[in-house]
């Protein structure tokens, strides 16, 4: 599951004077699904227009339908290349916790698996010369996935918002991330 | 019959009242505005009496996306929750200078810090702490580590934080960081290291 951050009200952040976050997210978002399908990798966009959702909503609908892996894409200054979050404030839950979990620990099952998808494209994007680091987050909904879940952050300079629309840099995170996730699904059997 | 040019005065004369009913309106307004956002910027509370105190603030820095500790002198009381809020309220002048080093919105401040328990606290924020914030993960994130470990460095015993926005619950601080859960101060002090 693929989740282009914020969207119809909810523009996102103000990135200069023209640009939101919502419609970077959207473009990324697509670019990925692209790439995944290109490999063989069945996604879902949680959105494919500038429709609004709530964080429960995008949460809800992942778990339901069953994902593998939840990608939640944002984009935002300050910095440079792409940040890479695993949700910091789960619980990793006890062996034999069994399927009922709370709300706000959903990803207390996966944490481990979360860092393993988020190490991969780290590897891919930095085999590829884009600047990428690996941080814990507060997003929301990322504890309430009931699936790997990682949130990937386009990252510019206040002065240089425009690279984050630049179709290369755009395709190229793209197709990394796509191959970080092939790459962790082979390890892992092929799980999808 | 009223004469022509008798017709034109009085229409020039209505035309006259019409733009300044018009213009009179438009003043009244913007003087409301002003008084309320003079209204919204006024202390709510006198300025605490205490000992002066140096104290460690964790202070985040966006052009180079790290958490330093700064040193400051503030005057604590003895209360522990009055002590909670004017240790980040130290914090926010930081932030509140210009230049700042992580710049928030006109009017960010600390309201009150309230303790549910000796180790559970609820920090609550005026409205424009979290309608002014900048929106974006990091600095979202950063503004809250730093919040919470300046607060665990002088008030000790916390392991449990909450925020809320002006005594409401509220989803997010700017569109990302979570202000629905309780904070672990362990998990944040883990996180506020990799910003170091």
């Amino acid at each position: 599951m693929i989740d282009a951050g914020h969207g119809g009200d909810d523009n996102g952040a103000r990135l200069g004077s023209k640009l939101l976050e919502k419609d970077v997210t959207l473009a990324l978002a697509r670019k990925i699904k692209a790439e995944l399908q290109e490999r063989g990798i069945g996604v879902r966009l949680m959105r494919d227009g500038d429709i609004t959702l709530t964080l429960e909503q995008r949460a809800e609908a992942s778990n339901q339908e069953r994902a593998a892996a939840y990608v939640a894409i944002h984009a935002g200054t300050p910095g440079g290349g792409v940040r890479i979050y695993t949700p910091a404030f789960a619980v990793e839950s006890e062996a034999g916790a069994g399927k009922f979990l709370p709300w706000d620990n959903a990803q207390g099952n996966y944490l481990p698996l979360s860092r393993v998808i988020a190490r991969g494209i780290a590897g891919e994007l930095k085999r590829k010369d884009i600047t990428a680091v690996m941080l814990g987050t507060a997003l929301r909904p990322l504890n309430n996935i009931n699936a790997p879940a990682i949130a990937i952050e386009l990252a510019a300079d206040p002065d240089n918002v425009q690279d984050l629309t630049d179709q290369k840099f755009q395709n190229t995170v793209a197709a990394a991330v796509a191959v970080g996730i092939a790459q962790v699904r082979a390890q892992l059997g092929g799980q999808e | 019959m009223i004469p022509r040019h008798f017709q034109i005065m009085i229409a020039l004369l209505l035309a006259a009242i019409l733009v300044s009913g018009v213009y009179i309106l438009k003043i009244t307004h913007k003087e409301q505005a002003k008084s309320l956002q003079r209204l919204e910027e006024r202390p709510v509370a006198p300025p605490v009496a205490g000992k002066q105190e140096h104290i460690r603030v964790l202070v985040a820095y966006d052009e180079d996306r790290a958490l330093r500790w700064r040193d400051a002198n503030v005057s604590l009381p003895q209360e522990r929750y009055l002590r909670a809020r004017e240790v980040l309220r130290a914090l926010l002048t930081q932030y509140l200078q210009n230049p700042s080093p992580h710049p928030l919105g006109k009017g960010a401040e600390i309201r009150d810090v309230y303790f549910i328990n000796s180790e559970t606290a609820v920090i609550d924020t005026s409205p424009q702490f979290a309608d002014g914030h900048p929106s974006g993960i990091l600095l979202e994130e950063m503004t809250i580590c730093s919040l919470i470990e300046t607060l665990n460095a002088n008030v000790p015993g916390i392991t449990r934080i909450k925020f809320i926005v002006d005594g409401h619950e509220r989803e997010t601080l700017a569109g990302h960081a979570d202000l629905m859960s309780f904070y672990q101060s362990s998990a944040v002090h883990d996180l506020a290291k990799e910003f170091e």
